[in-house]
This record gives C-alpha cells, structure tokens and sequence, in this order.
C-alpha cells in the first residue's frame, strides 16, 4: 500500500515532461539491453535446439529424435539422471538445512559472512579439481581411507568406488551442501526473532512455535531448495565426466559426446533432442522452484 | 553469557564437522601434489613442473580475462536495471526477475549445444564469446545479489532527499547512488568471477580452452602434476574471492535497515 502511494506523491511532485523523459530513459536502459542480451546469447540458441530437434538428417520435420529418446540406452539414462538428481537432493539438503539453521540461528555476523562466501566458492567447484581431491582423499590410495582404515574401517571392503552411482553422489555432496546453504539460509534469517517473541509472549512453548509457525513458514522455502538441488545435480557434467569416465549412463554426458563426435548416431539432431528432454525434467523442477521463492521473498525481506 | 555459549555449542560442532569435510579433501590433495615417488620424499617438483609449463600463464591469464569480461558485461547489464527497479520502475519488476532468473531453468548442456550450432561465425571464432556465455549463466545469482542488496537500502528515500536538496540526477548517480551500492555491486562481482573461473561444461563443449579445460587436458599425462594444478587452481580461487570478500564489507553495511 505504502509504496503505490509514494509513487502516486513522486508523479504529482515530478512535471510529466519530467515523469516522461525519466520513464523512456529507464525503459531504454533498463530493460532494452537486458532484452537483446538474451536474445542473442540465450533465446536464440534454445530456439535453435528446439527446432532442430524436430528435423531430420535431411531437414524435414520428424518426431524421430523424440522416439528415439524413449529407448535404450537413452531411456536408462534419463531414469539414472533423475535418480542421481533425486538422491543428491536428499543427502544434501538435509544436512545443508541444519548447517544453514545453526549458523543462521546463533552465529555472528562475522561466521555468517564467512561461511556466505566460502560456500559460494565451493557451490562452484566441480570437475576433474574436486574428483581429484576426493582421489587423494577417499581413493583407494587416499588419506582419508588410509586414516579409516587404523580405525578399524574399510570402506573398500564392499563394492564401493568413487567412480560408482555412490561415489558420486558422495562427490556431488561438497557443491550441493554448500548450494544448500546459500539458497536455504535466507528463509531461516526470515523467521524473525520478534515472532518467536511474540508467540512466547502469547504462551506458546518453543516446540509449538516451530510446529505452528516456523516449520510451515520454511517448509515451501525447503522444498524449493530441494528441487534446486535436484537440478543441479540433473545436469551436473564437468564432475559426472570427470568421475564417471562413461561408467554410468547420464543424460548430460551423452549429451556431451554426441556434441564431441566421440559417438556416431544415425540421426543428427539426436543430442537436440535429448537436450530438450532435460530442459522439461529440469523446467519441472525450476518452475515450481521459482514460484516458491518469490511468493517466500514477501516475507523474508 | 555461559547459557548464550552453550546454546551455540551445536553450532560450533556442526562448524567444525563441515570445516573438517572441506578442509580433508584439499589437505589430502596438498599432501598427494608434494609427494615425490622417484626420491621417496616430499618437494615442490609437481608445481614447479605446471609453472614451467609454457601454457600454463596463458591459459590461466586467458581465464581470468573471460571473467573479468563477463563480470563488467552483467554490471553493465544489470546494475542500471536494477537500481532503475528500485527507484520506481515497480511494474517490469516481475518481468526481469523472471528473465533473468531463466538460465537457472535450462541446463547448461542444452545451452551448450544450441550455442554450438546457433552462434554467428564471428562469435565462434572469438574466444571472448564465452564471457557472454558466462555472463548469461551467472546473471541469476548476480541479479538476485544485486536485487537483494539493493532492497536493503531505502534507495528512493535517499535519491529523493538528494535531488530535494537540489542535486542534479547526475550527481545523484555518482555521488549519492554509487557509494551505497558498492558493497552489493561486489558481491555480484564475486559471485560472477566465482562461476566464471570455474566453468567448464561450456567451455569445453563449445571447443575453447580455458584453464579449467587446460587442467583437465594436462591431467591425463601426469597424475601427481594434476593434482598438483588441482590444489593450486582451487587453492588460487579461493585466495582471489576471499580478497574481494574483505572489500565487500564496508558500504554495504552502514544503510542497511535489517537488525544485525
């Protein structure tokens, strides 16, 4: 209400000669370039795939790609990508959600900074850096393992390996934990104290403001977070290259070879097809994602 | 004060737990990189072999490049577009919240095969084509960092009470504007300098070497070497982020409204 109102001042106080120029002017530079922009850089390329997606080796329209999407081995890796997007989610949201309550919820202001910008750095590695970080770490030879091992645990002494479905989930975990924590920490800083006041001051326990008021309140921003996870993890490939060296069949690194020539498939436009394929797994995760968090942001700013 | 410490306590040991999960596999790593199996002892041999490397200040200065040009791209892009919306220009705000927050829904593979095919030829044959690139793939947490930052600030109060005083737009701008949204201006920056240094799925499926495809690259001949340029990439990014991290303090702060 406020700010329609401000507004409604501003256009009386400002002449419309003034209202005007200073309309067009934000126009022109404040969405023009930022149109063109993505244009250029990201409609016309998405626009590419998608209509290529749909023509032949000899340029004519044909739902051939998409047929060819529904079977083997394209089908098993649509369902190992969705599983590997689904499992990271749960093992790293939930951690990820305690961390970024504890730290939002007691520490100082300095601890809060400081882990803000070390988990934007980590959200951001991936690739053959960090797989070679958890070899050193947890590889057969690695020091972690070494370490365990005096303890008394092998973790080689099943049929675990890094370069497995596990093994890289358990990768996955050191940019999707720190992921976690960016995106879910502004839902917790939300939940402000004088609510937890104000229950207080009305009677309720500790236990009941979580289970009335906070819990529901952060719960649609969790959800979000998750199916943000979910969606990096889904199309995740530097790591998944680095680690899988075509172990597993992942959308995304078939996606890759295709584009590298490293496989030759009878139609073309194959790898359009299957980029397309993730776009709607991925779009059926993000839509909601995003209208989560906007109608989240009423409350948390 | 000791009830206060020890409510923190789980905090501290969840602290500890995630410093120790990210601190081992680095330490680890570092270890690995100085071992030196011919003389069965530890040097610096595996770095002083990358840094010999005649590649190595080109790829690495060659990266650094395509960051700082998508990160001058996005703030050229979207600084004005944001302080535009928050001075008043309320009713395209849901419009470029949404467009901007687009790349977060489409997976960079897909991006990467329709620029691959789309892309004119001038721009396939320039290597500074990927700052466009990342500037694309960072926007959505650039403009949410920038967006959020600038919310904090009663920015319209402050640019009507200085063009009240009779400060011309300009001077507003450069004067008043400026200096508030500085400190948000560089987390943006950091954020977008923190994907830039690190991409690789672009990168590589558009066929371009960068230092991340370049250590990749390297990797394959010499174990102990790449993860000698593992440590030092991840080691090196960290470092330049946590520098930026100490500028990004100070104005940011002063107006903001929140409470701690």
């Amino acid at each position: 209400m406020s700010k329609s109102e401000a507004t409604h001042l501003d256009r009386k106080g400002t002449p419309a000669w003034g209202a005007l120029t200073g309309r067009l002017l934000g126009l022109f530079l404040g969405i023009a370039p930022l149109l063109v922009f993505m244009s250029v850089f990201f409609f016309w390329p998405l626009w590419n795939v998608l209509w290529t997606s749909f023509l032949g080796n000899e340029g004519e329209f044909t739902l051939g790609n998409y047929v060819l999407v529904f079977q083997e081995p394209y089908l098993s890796a649509f369902k190992n990508s969705i599983g590997l997007g689904l499992i990271s989610a749960v093992t790293s949201s939930i951690p990820g959600a305690i961390l970024a309550y504890l730290i939002e919820s007691r520490g100082s202001e300095r601890l809060r900074r400081l882990i803000a910008s070390v988990s934007s750095v980590l959200a951001n590695t991936g690739g053959i850096p960090l797989a070679f970080m958890f070899i050193a770490a947890f590889g057969m030879e690695g020091s972690a393992t070494m370490f365990l091992k005096l303890l008394g645990w092998n973790i080689y002494a099943g049929d675990f390996t890094l370069f497995s479905f596990t093994g890289i989930v358990f990768v996955y975990t050191y940019f999707q934990i720190p992921m976690m924590v960016i995106v879910f920490s502004p839902a917790i800083h939300g939940i402000r104290n004088e609510w937890q006041e104000a229950a207080r001051n009305l009677g309720a326990t500790r236990f009941q403001f979580w289970r009335n008021v906070g819990l529901p309140l952060i719960f649609p921003s969790f959800i979000a977070a998750f199916l943000l996870l979910f969606a990096s993890a889904f199309s995740a490939f530097a790591t998944a290259r680095a680690m899988s060296s075509g172990t597993i069949a992942l959308v995304p690194l078939m996606i890759g070879n295709l584009v590298d020539g490293n496989v030759i498939v009878d139609s073309f436009n194959l790898g359009k097809a299957l980029a397309m394929g993730m776009v709607i797994v991925s779009a059926l995760a993000m839509i909601p994602y995003l209208i989560i968090q906007r109608r989240a942001a009423r409350w948390q700013s | 004060m000791r009830r206060l410490r020890l409510a923190s306590l789980p905090m501290y040991i969840a602290v500890g737990i995630s410093a120790i999960y990210v601190l081992l596999p680095l330490l680890s790593a570092g270890e690995f990189s100085l071992r030196q199996p011919a003389t069965h002892d530890y040097g610096f041999k595996h770095y002083i072999w990358f840094l010999e490397l005649p590649d190595f200040a080109h790829y690495l200065l060659l990266s650094l490049g395509l960051a700082l040009g998508a990160a001058a791209i996005l703030l050229i892009l979207l600084v004005p577009t944001a302080i535009w919306l928050n001075l008043g220009g309320q009713k395209l705000r849901g419009l470029v919240e949404f467009l901007t927050l687009l790349p977060l829904v489409i997976p960079v593979v897909a991006l990467a095969i329709g620029a691959q095919t789309s892309l004119p030829e001038f721009a396939q044959t320039n290597e500074f084509i990927l700052s466009f690139m990342y500037a694309i793939l960072a926007m959505p947490y650039a403009y949410r960092t920038l967006d959020t930052g600038l919310k904090a600030v009663p920015l319209k109060t402050i640019t009507e009470a200085a063009r009240g005083l009779g400060a011309s737009w300009i001077r507003t701008i450069i004067q008043v504007v400026t200096p508030i949204v500085r400190g948000t201006v560089l987390s943006a920056l950091f954020m977008t300098l923190a994907l830039s240094l690190g991409e690789f799925t672009l990168t590589s499926l558009l066929h371009w070497d960068t230092f991340t495809t370049w250590v990749t690259t390297m990797s394959q001949g010499n174990i102990l070497g790449a993860i000698a340029l593992s440590v030092f990439s991840l080691v090196s990014v960290f470092v330049l982020l946590m520098l930026i991290g100490l500028f990004v303090k100070p104005a940011s702060n002063q107006l903001s409204t929140e409470e701690n």
